[in-house]
């Protein structure tokens, strides 16, 4: 019999939170101050106006999506090899958070885009190729939906997620390999060392620790609700047997 | 004292509905996100309870 007392919130008085609670707290926490340094602290683009503050969240998500499909591309991997459930849920989970993060990377980049490019969509490289990442990770998720079976759409899905990765050295190369409008990269390899102004550089690297909190939470949230469907799932079976 | 008055009027403050619709709709998926996979939870969280007592209906007594 399915046993829910294990997936209870251990937060009452007296015990310990749960992971997913500190988890969650830390990131409130976090995301305010986050909010704070963004409006009230980071310097007004001298050239870009108020509108260039989108970046701190922009940047971060995007990076966070790129981490999504790592985790991703690892937990399929690792599926793949010893075909235990654990990997194919951390793999799931991160898939989903993942989706969520590159739909608000495109999203913000189009907002953004609107009045600096004057136009919402352009087809030029880094667009493009994330339009494409975010196919990928929809078919992913649609591949376990329409399989014929859990298992096959597990085994699936991980060969998506596998594949799929390839697309994210490319959206991240993609202003350096190719003409594109797209401003230049701001970390990594091919960020210049004077590409941010220095209140600016930390705040980023603030907004990128908060949202590194918030991807763990959310991946958190996900994998939880997916203990409860396999819960679930062992309990109808159970009364499929039973004849009930 | 002149050059700031005209760097100013340059800069692009009519933006600013954009910025603001970027941190509305980034707040709205990220928080319609959690709200979604908060109330399925909730949701089966109380399918199992049921089932669990339908379980516990069935079993013989004694």
């Amino acid at each position: 019999m399915a046993n829910i007392q294990s997936m209870e919130h251990t937060g009452s008085l007296g015990r310990l939170p749960s992971l997913k609670t500190a988890l969650a707290a830390i990131t409130g926490v976090m995301m305010l101050v986050d909010l704070y340094l963004i409006f009230m602290v980071a310097p007004t683009d001298s050239v870009l106006g108020h509108v260039q503050r989108v970046f701190y969240f922009h940047v971060p998500i995007a990076i966070m999506s790129f981490l999504a499909f790592f985790v991703v591309f690892i937990g399929s991997l690792m599926f793949l090899i010893k075909r235990t459930p654990k990997w194919d849920a951390i793999a799931h989970a991160s898939a989903e958070v993942g989706v969520v993060f590159v739909t608000l990377a495109l999203i913000t980049g189009i907002i953004w885009a609107r009045p600096i490019w004057n136009t919402w969509w352009t087809w030029e490289p880094r667009l493009t190729t994330t339009l494409i990442l975010w196919l990928i990770y929809v078919a992913y998720l649609m591949v376990r939906s329409y399989a014929p079976s859990q298992s096959k759409g597990a085994i699936y899905a991980a060969v998506v997620g596998i594949i799929g990765f390839i697309d994210v050295p490319i959206v991240y190369y993609s202003v350096v390999w190719w003409r594109s409008i797209h401003p230049s990269p701001v970390v990594g390899p091919f960020a210049q060392a004077d590409a941010l102004d220095g209140t600016m550089a930390w705040i980023l690297l603030y907004s990128f620790i908060t949202f590194l909190f918030f991807f763990a939470y959310m991946v958190a949230e996900r994998m939880e609700l997916r203990k409860t469907e396999e819960a679930l799932g062992r309990i109808r079976f159970t009364l499929r047997r039973k004849g009930r | 004292m002149l050059d700031l008055i005209l760097l100013s009027s340059h800069l692009p403050s009519s933006n600013l509905p954009y910025l603001f619709s970027a941190f509305a709709v980034s707040w709205v998926v990220l928080f319609g996100y959690l709200f979604y996979v908060n109330r399925r939870q909730h949701e089966m969280k109380k399918e199992i309870a049921r089932l669990q007592k339908v379980l516990e209906d069935d079993q013989p007594e004694g």
